[in-house]
């Protein structure tokens, strides 16, 4: 039984870990309004890039986590403000197929500076904590904490800060937004530095908590298509729960079923949402 | 074979909490075969929601919608065209990757046809036979030196007119047509009456929405009155005309006459 | 000699990719259905002819399927494969549109990827079946390569033929018509649900076969070999090449295996200067895509944005 708990427990880490990787994809979709299928590119960015830091330069873990953030935060910003804004008006499936181009470029200029073979970042061993029988270690902590802290600053951020009102204003009508004197040029570089940032910290937790092989951004985009289309598309609160949903229903099933089917789980629950409720949790049409 | 050809009992639809059509008992009314009924009713009156019910687009939210005695309420657009209705709409709606003359010919294209026909060749004896007839309606609609051209090309009215031609070449049973005179020249008003009556005449029965109501009131063989999705008043030209119901509701909104 | 090879190799590829850029075109550019998971339909149809063909499992084999079956029942068998997959697959799903059909049909392809991967009874695996049972060109006199590579071609002119004679047809017509204005059709009683169904299953079966000619090609089925790559390779393709045309789908096709056959040729000394190679293809393959789609803005996918 307590093998059960330790699944849960473990899935919900994994749960947070969706929510931090998916909560600046929906970001896009919501104020872009398409489907950025490089996001998970940009996860590979970070996470090599703080490996690389760490383990080739020596530099603290901590200073090589926030220089990867940063990083990455302007990588998207470039190829937000170059790539996709001038195409935003052809409309969210061109943008969806563009992205595929630059998810081959990103993830192209990963491999040849990297190379192929598996990686790990070179970070003090896992401290564990047990209570109640169960055990979770320090790292998996600070990624459910990070989680926590993305989400709710990104909430406040969105309805407190002027910033993040003309942010919804825009993505809720943005010809009426840019007539009332609201600047669409920085709020979209804003928009793409934040994704691009969430992306960032996520890539950081990745190289954190998993080992890293060039792959692993692509085998991240199927999970967090997953966990959007059953938050709803473009909706940003239903993500937490969603993202709880998949990472605990992928580690649980492994109490069941072979672990190779694990991703199985989340396509399968894709596939289940868009053909029985497209709306996912959030419950009304996506935007 | 009943009277009736076209039957909408108590039918109400609503879109989310907004009643488009029915007011509180639902919409129910009769066209007879054969018949030319003309809708009116000021803009917002749920004319062309109740096309749109008709012609099986919209599902009844509560009622039923009848055609030749068979309940349509939740048979899909597709097979209500094809058995035997047609329509036009509001805003004209042609196809761009067809040239005009194709947009003609889909009208009395194979509806059956599936890839493994069209593989076959089976089209190829019967196609003749349809451009002959495409051709013909073309030259009805005044349209026939247009059509090698893109629709890209032709004007509102033309378009209304091309809308119009691919229905005369199915020959449905049950003819609907929105606003056909919107953005047509007068001359081209004058075909188009003569094209509805000779359809009349031909059996086929005709609902008409429209604006302009000098052109309908004299074609037409029976008038109802929409206002705010309701039944205002129904009956013949003539006293529909006079109904001070009816004035009233088109002045108090927009009209013309 | 080895711009003969390459020629050869482009040649076979290339027919065998523009198959399925040709069904991309069909479904895509006439149908308008966003379709991310063509890899299933192309995987679908090299299983079923590796199964079919394949000799009863015996020793170590932990497959269960072998029929033993001469290679042209094979054949008919992918394309049923293929068929029956996309009919599935499809018809569940045809209704949703745009992003959402994408994400569904990429799900499935997963979904099978992820089966043939993890169930050993039915394609042994991650190793795959190997030795596939095929037609030995060299009975002709030909050579292995020169046969197939006809082969590759005579699929592809057919597979050709096959679309355009759709398109000249009424049927064609009433795919155009339903692509461009789905209520106008219903007015004309085309029957849009129908007929979307028809497209996305009949453009799978050609698929199915270019999977068989490709697991004869080979001689080896693996899920390794079909993965989302095939299926984003053939999108950018058919965007090279333009995306209407049928001779724009076989010609971007083409192009694009003819690259990468030519940065496949180079002779690298060493192995992560091959490596750096492939990367540097992928990157400039990305970056030739999003220029193309750039600046040819399809207009069909303008026109659903509302513009």
């Amino acid at each position: 039984m307590t093998l059960f708990f330790q699944y849960v427990l473990s899935g919900i880490v994994t749960g947070a870990f969706l929510i931090l990787a998916t909560i600046g994809f929906s970001f896009t979709r919501r104020v872009e309004g398409f489907l950025n299928i490089a996001h998970a590119e940009l996860l590979g960015v970070s996470a090599f890039t703080t490996w690389a830091l760490t383990n080739l330069a020596g530099v603290h873990i901590l200073l090589s986590a926030v220089l990867a953030i940063v990083f990455t935060s302007l990588v998207g910003l470039l190829i937000g403000r170059i790539v996709y804004d001038p195409i935003r008006k052809l409309g969210p499936s061109v943008l969806l197929i563009t992205s595929v181009g630059v998810a081959y470029v990103i993830g192209g200029v990963v491999d040849a500076v990297v190379g192929t073979g598996i990686r790990s970042l070179d970070i003090p061993l896992a401290e564990s904590y047990r209570f109640w029988g169960l055990r979770i270690t320090n790292y998996q902590l600070v990624v459910v904490v990070f989680a926590a802290l993305a989400a709710t600053s990104l909430a406040f951020f969105l309805n407190k800060t002027p910033m993040g009102l003309a942010i919804r204003a825009i993505s809720a009508n943005p010809e009426l937004a840019a007539s009332r004197g609201i600047d669409v040029k920085s709020t979209s570089r804003v928009t793409w530095l934040i994704s691009s940032g969430l992306a960032g910290l996520s890539g950081v937790m990745l190289a954190v908590i998993a080992t890293l092989s060039t792959d692993i951004a692509f085998h991240q985009i199927l999970q967090i298509l997953a966990v959007a289309i059953l938050a709803g598309l473009g909706s940003l609160y239903t993500v937490v729960i969603a993202g709880l949903i998949v990472g605990v229903a992928m580690d649980v099933s492994v109490f069941w079923i072979p672990a190779g089917y694990r991703p199985l789980i989340a396509f399968s629950l894709v596939i289940l949402v868009l053909m029985l409720r497209p709306e996912g949790l959030a419950g009304r049409k996506s935007r | 074979m009943s009277d009736t050809i076209v039957s909408v009992q108590n039918a109400v639809v609503d879109f989310g909490g907004f009643r488009a059509v029915g007011g509180k008992a639902g919409l129910s009314l009769d066209v007879k075969r054969g018949g030319f009924l003309g809708l009116i009713g000021p803009n917002g009156a749920g004319k062309s929601t109740t096309f749109n019910l008709i012609s099986g687009v919209l599902k009844p939210t509560s009622g039923h919608v009848i055609l030749d005695g068979k309940d349509m309420s939740s048979v899909r657009a597709a097979e209500i065209s094809a058995h035997g209705l047609g329509r036009t709409f509001q805003t004209p709606r042609a196809f761009p990757s067809l040239s005009v003359f194709e947009n003609v010919i889909i009208g009395a294209d194979h509806s059956e046809d599936g890839p493994i026909d069209a593989l076959m060749g089976r089209w190829i004896e019967t196609d003749a036979v349809i451009k002959e007839k495409a051709e013909q309606v073309l030259q009805r609609v005044g349209l026939a030196e247009r059509r090698n051209d893109s629709v890209e090309n032709l004007s509102g009215g033309e378009l209304r007119m091309l809308e119009v031609a691919r229905q005369l070449i199915r020959e449905p049973r049950i003819l609907l047509l929105d606003e056909p005179t919107a953005g047509v020249d007068p001359t081209l008003q004058g075909k188009l009456a003569k094209i509805l009556t000779e359809l009349h005449a031909s059996g086929t029965t005709l609902i008409v929405v429209e604006h302009n109501l000098g052109f309908l009131l004299k074609l037409a063989d029976s008038i109802v009155v929409l206002l705010n999705g309701e039944l205002l008043a129904k009956g013949d030209p003539d006293s529909i005309r006079r109904d001070p119901k009816v004035i009233s509701a088109y002045l108090g909104a927009d009209h013309e006459a | 000699m080895i711009l003969y090879s390459i020629i050869l190799a482009t040649l076979m590829y290339g027919a065998v990719y523009s198959v399925l850029t040709l069904s991309l075109n069909f479904q895509y550019a006439r149908g308008g259905m966003i379709n991310f998971g063509l890899v299933a339909y192309f995987a679908a149809g090299a299983y079923a002819y590796a199964i079919f063909t394949q000799e009863a499992p015996s020793g170590l084999d932990q497959y269960l399927f072998g029929f033993d079956l001469p290679w042209y029942v094979g054949f008919l068998a992918a394309g049923a494969a293929a068929l029956l997959f996309a009919l599935i697959t499809g018809w569940p799903t045809l209704r949703l549109r745009g992003e959402y059909l994408a994400l569904t049909t990429f799900a499935f392809a997963e979904v099978l990827h992820s089966f043939l991967l993890n169930e050993r009874r039915v394609g042994n695996g991650s190793v795959g079946l190997s030795n596939v049972d095929r037609f030995d060109p060299t009975v002709l006199g030909i050579s292995d390569r020169l046969g197939y590579a006809v082969a590759a071609v005579a699929l592809m002119l057919l597979t050709a033929w096959f679309y355009n004679r759709l398109l000249k047809s009424p049927f064609g017509r009433s795919v155009d018509a339903v692509h461009d204005d789905e209520l106008a059709a219903q007015a004309v009683g085309k029957d849009d649900a129908r007929i979307r169904l028809q497209v996305f299953i009949i453009s799978a079966v050609p698929i199915g076969f270019a999977g068989a000619l490709y697991a004869m090609i080979t001689t080896l089925v693996a899920p390794s070999l079909f993965t989302a790559e095939i299926t984003f390779f053939v999108w950018i393709a058919l965007a090279l090449g333009g995306e209407k045309t049928i001779l724009g789908a076989i010609l971007g096709t083409i192009a694009l295996v003819l690259f990468q056959e030519v940065v496949g040729s180079i002779p690298f000394e060493t192995s992560r200067a091959a490596e750096v190679a492939a990367s540097a293809e992928e990157i400039i393959t990305g970056i030739l895509f999003i220029i193309v789609l750039r600046l040819r803005p399809w207009e069909k996918l303008s026109r659903e944005s509302g513009a």
